[in-house]
């Protein structure tokens, strides 16, 4: 770092941390044995581990120039879905890695920012699936059957806001457990909207151009959810700049107050319960745009899919990628969706390990496994 | 002398929790640019008055009236709207945030919240953020130089004294008309005390003449800073006057000292 | 009139679990001021540590009943003190200062965990496990309501266990401690009172009260289930709430009226009784936007 000039050094900083990452993932989402995997895994611990002791990942994360390294992320992802063309599980991976990521920043929205807790955000996700489902059928273009899928949802949580609002802490946190609860059971029973066996959806079109079809681009064949992977790139990294962008406002400013001090932030004029229900609406809606992505690349959604268990899974990553921390998040939201994906044994153990490893890091880190960063500011002048 | 109207009038204010009676019958009226005193013993009722008067009970009995507007059972966002801001007697500071932030909260109601400029608008929102930067800047230059120099660190990182700095200028970040001080020496030495004290006076000026109500236990400050004050026992208003008529009452000095 | 009748006593024999499970939940906010999530699958485990004490005891070549509901019995209760002790003392004591946040999510996690073992390690946990019947199976015909001796064995058990805790904690020292703690740790903890012991003692109670609520249900329904302890906790935990958290009395109140919300759901909506569960829970929320703390109301203060 020292020998490069110092306006190439954030550029520099971001392609350091870029490169490495991009690699482990190739060489994770492409090992094909358990023990080829478990190495790889270990291998990025054990050079995440002698960064962070040497202090060199610490300086390269304060060195790098953020948005350089979205661009450079998101050029990497491209790369991935090039190199993986013709895996559809990998291309699969990838993409329910991403939407999961999105579900996870609604989540974070709620949680992290606002201090609301969500425990039906499984449900949340389904809710937009099944919108998706409903409406794909009908005449309406797929992109505004998306932005359907998460109004429905942010419609769906307005029915908890009065009592969300009326209560606090843990009463609230029963709530949407309750809901998390009753929605799968809600959704079996319905036989409308296809009870336990759940509904079948077409894919996702556009302008005549179907999602599910393999295509050539530029002479290599892509199978079908390389598009999906692109859209729920798009869709992951609007949602990134969205939820960057309201942290670093007075949005995020006052959102940490309602979540910090509720008292002290009304004394200043802040309304608590206003704050709250734009980040659960707005969380929620981030949610069910995701799930009903997610549903169209399936092609199918049952109840089955969204327990309370799985809310607890969304709920842990935010947990162990540490709250605040959203480069933790996304690496969260990786290992929990792609290592029971690859290590096919420990597919039966995951909600067992999720669970015992979040106990671990509460009990052991509360305040997370990366600590929480000040917010940098957002004026013209840095000091 | 201002004959102007007063600008704080509270009327029978009471306030009961359930059998406990904290607040009864208090009558109070304030002029502008007045600096009152409110003191009396521990749990005589004084933290209670502010947590009502900012509305964050309502009065079981009562009015407030300010600046001629019914304040009577209105939340605490209304009553800061109103003009009135506070500190509160433990040190109520967000340590996760900067003290920037602290300061913005403060400054809440001068911002804008809106989805375009906060979203979208990122030039207009860098100049009003430099804008607060530059008051906090100054806010926090009159009380320590060279905290002011730290305004993007941590609040957890500063020592109390100056976590008390920070939460005064908290609360004039929205340029108050009443700002309501609640044992802002607490845990200062005598002469970090008189320090606080000459520095919130120089805010004071600067304001012109910002209405002050200070709750303290140090009587060296009543003394000194006070135009007027209040002793309150037990819920309710024992005397008022100036500080040398308040000290030599015996009332109050039976109530404080037990002596008769 | 019998269908009736049948219907109330199940609501009854229901409203006894979610009472007891309530209880424990009260219990714990009240001397800690946290809510254990993990109690609901404290129950179940108690079933199973029920269930295994059987095989072993039936092995050893134990036929007849008596005895063999008594090791299952002392079985379920005494081992679930003792987890119940340890999940307080590593799952929710270190949190203590920690915001509330975390020892719900650290409770709820380990409940997962425990679920999960139980699925995963116990011999063919993953499916439904017949529980043994261990109490005489005659019964009295009411017209054609079957009124049943083992359902009135488990209920008096029951009601025994409720007043037995109550005494323990009016009259004895004991639970003079577990209301000091309640009311105000530090004070208590200035009297001499030595807090960690109380706080874990009262974890092992509450744990003990829920491991018999889960043989209570293994009984009834003949069978248990790795996963039924989720649902009995929430409900256990509604039921707390509904009551006003830290008031026993409440505890019993609420695990009674949400029993008597699920049967009135039941009955009301016959062609769906699987939405009985929505019914009851939809009332719950509704009742708690309408009083916030509970029924009966928490003792919620905060220093300004």
């Amino acid at each position: 770092m020292r020998f490069a000039p110092a306006r190439v050094r954030p550029a520099l900083a971001a392609a350091a941390i870029a490169a490495p990452s991009v690699l482990a993932l190739y060489a994770f989402l492409s090992a094909e044995s358990g023990t080829r995997v478990s190495l790889v895994l270990a291998g990025s611990v054990l050079a995440v581990l002698a960064g962070w002791r040497s202090g060199l990942l610490a300086r390269l994360v304060r060195t790098a120039d953020e948005r350089a390294l979205v661009v450079a992320l998101a050029l990497a992802a491209l790369g991935l879905i090039r190199a993986f063309h013709d895996d559809p599980f990998v291309l699969l991976l990838l993409s329910r890695a991403l939407l999961v990521l999105v579900a996870c920043l609604g989540l974070h929205v709620q949680l992290a920012d606002a201090g609301v807790p969500n425990f039906a955000g499984a449900a949340f996700f389904g809710v937009g699936g099944y919108t998706a489902a409903v409406l794909g059928r009908g005449t309406l273009p797929h992109p505004a059957v998306l932005l359907a899928s998460g109004a429905v949802a942010a419609a769906v949580g307005s029915l908890l806001l009065l009592p969300l609002l009326r209560t606090r802490g843990h009463y609230a946190a029963l709530i949407t457990i309750a809901f998390g609860l009753l929605f799968r059971t809600f959704f079996e029973v319905n036989e409308s909207l296809g009870g336990p066996q759940g509904l079948k959806l077409g894919g996702f079109r556009v302008l005549g151009f179907d999602f599910n079809d393999d295509r050539q681009l530029l002479g290599v064949d892509y199978s079908g959810f390389a598009f999906y992977c692109l859209a729920a790139l798009a869709l992951t990294l609007l949602a990134v700049a969205f939820v960057r962008r309201l942290e670093r406002s007075w949005l995020g400013v006052a959102l940490d107050a309602v979540r910090l001090d509720e008292t002290a932030a009304a004394c200043f004029g802040i309304s608590i319960g206003k704050w709250k229900i734009a980040a659960f609406t707005l969380g929620n809606a981030l949610i069910g745009v995701a799930g009903g992505l997610s549903a169209m690349m399936v092609g199918f959604i049952a109840p089955n899919n969204f327990t309370f268990q799985e809310s607890l899974v969304l709920v842990s990553i935010l947990l162990l990628g540490g709250l605040g921390n959203l480069a933790g998040l996304a690496v969260a939201s990786l290992i929990v969706v792609g290592l029971p994906e690859k290590l096919q044994t420990i597919q039966e153990y995951r909600y067992l390990l999720f669970s015992v490893l979040v106990v671990l890091v509460l009990v052991l880190r509360p305040a997370g496994l990366i600590r929480r960063a000040v917010r940098r500011p957002f004026g013209s002048v840095l000091p | 002398m201002s004959e102007a109207a007063p600008l704080l009038v509270c009327r029978d204010l009471t306030r009961h929790f359930g059998g406990l009676v904290a607040l009864e019958g208090l009558d109070l009226e304030l002029r502008k640019g007045e600096i009152l005193g409110l003191i009396g013993p521990n749990g005589s009722g004084k933290t209670t008055f502010f947590n009502v008067l900012t509305g964050l009970y309502p009065p079981t009995r009562g009015e407030v009236l300010f600046a001629g507007e019914s304040l009577t059972g209105v939340g605490p966002q209304a009553v800061y709207r109103a003009g009135i801001t506070r500190t509160f007697q433990r040190s109520r500071l967000c340590l996760e945030l900067s003290i920037f932030d602290n300061l913005a909260i403060g400054a809440h109601r001068l911002l804008d919240h809106g989805l375009w400029l906060n979203l979208l608008g990122r030039d207009a929102l860098a100049r009003q953020a430099d804008a607060t930067a530059a008051a906090a800047r100054e806010l926090l230059h009159v009380f320590d130089p060279p905290l002011a120099a730290r305004l993007f660190e941590p609040t957890a990182g500063i020592p109390m004294i100056d976590r008390r700095r920070v939460e005064i200028c908290r609360a004039l970040m929205s340029h108050p008309r009443l700002l309501l001080l609640d044992e802002p020496s607490a845990g200062m030495t005598a002469e970090e005390t008189a320090h606080l004290m000459d520095d919130i006076l120089e805010v004071r000026r600067r304001f012109g003449d910002l209405t002050i109500v200070l709750i303290e236990h140090e009587m060296a400050v009543i003394a000194r800073v006070t135009d007027r004050c209040l002793v309150l026992n037990y819920g309710r208003k024992l005397c008022q006057g100036t500080y040398a008529e308040v000290s030599a009452d015996a009332e109050v000095r039976r109530a404080y000292l037990g002596l008769t | 009139m019998d269908l009736l009748a049948q219907y109330v006593m199940n609501g009854v024999m229901l409203g006894l679990m979610y009472a007891l499970v309530a209880i424990g939940f009260t219990l714990f906010f009240g001397v800690l001021n946290v809510i254990q999530f993990a109690h609901g699958d404290v129950l179940t485990a108690g079933a199973f540590a029920g269930l295994a004490s059987y095989a072993v005891v039936v092995q050893a070549g134990v036929a007849s009943p008596l005895p063999q509901l008594v090791t299952v019995a002392l079985a379920a209760t005494l081992s679930m003190a003792v987890l119940g002790a340890v999940l307080g003392r590593v799952l929710v004591l270190p949190l203590k200062a920690a915001p509330a946040l975390n020892v719900l999510l650290a409770t709820l996690m380990g409940g997962t965990a425990l679920r999960e073992s139980i699925r995963l390690f116990y011999p063919g946990g993953s499916q439904p496990q017949r529980f043994p019947t261990l109490l005489p199976t005659s019964s009295w015909s009411l017209g054609r309501f079957a009124l049943r001796l083992d359902n009135l064995l488990m209920l008096a058990a029951g009601a025994v266990l409720v007043v037995a805790l109550s005494l323990v904690l009016q009259r004895t020292r004991l639970g003079l401690a577990i209301r000091a703690v309640a009311q105000d740790e530090e004070t208590a903890r200035t009297m001499g009172i030595d807090f960690r012991r109380v706080v874990l003692l009262t974890f092992a109670i509450g744990s003990a009260l829920a491991a018999f609520a889960g043989v209570m249900n293994g009984l009834y329904y003949a069978e248990v289930n790795f996963g039924s302890g989720l649902l009995l906790g929430v409900i256990g935990f509604s039921a707390a709430v509904l009551g006003g958290l830290g008031s026993f009395s409440g505890a019993l109140l609420g695990g009674f009226l949400f029993a008597a919300l699920q049967t009135v759901g039941a009955v009301a909506l016959p062609f769906a009784s699987a939405y009985k569960d929505v019914f009851a829970f939809g009332a719950v929320i509704l009742l708690m936007t309408w009083k916030p703390t509970g029924l009966i109301g928490e003792q919620l203060s905060e220093r300004v």
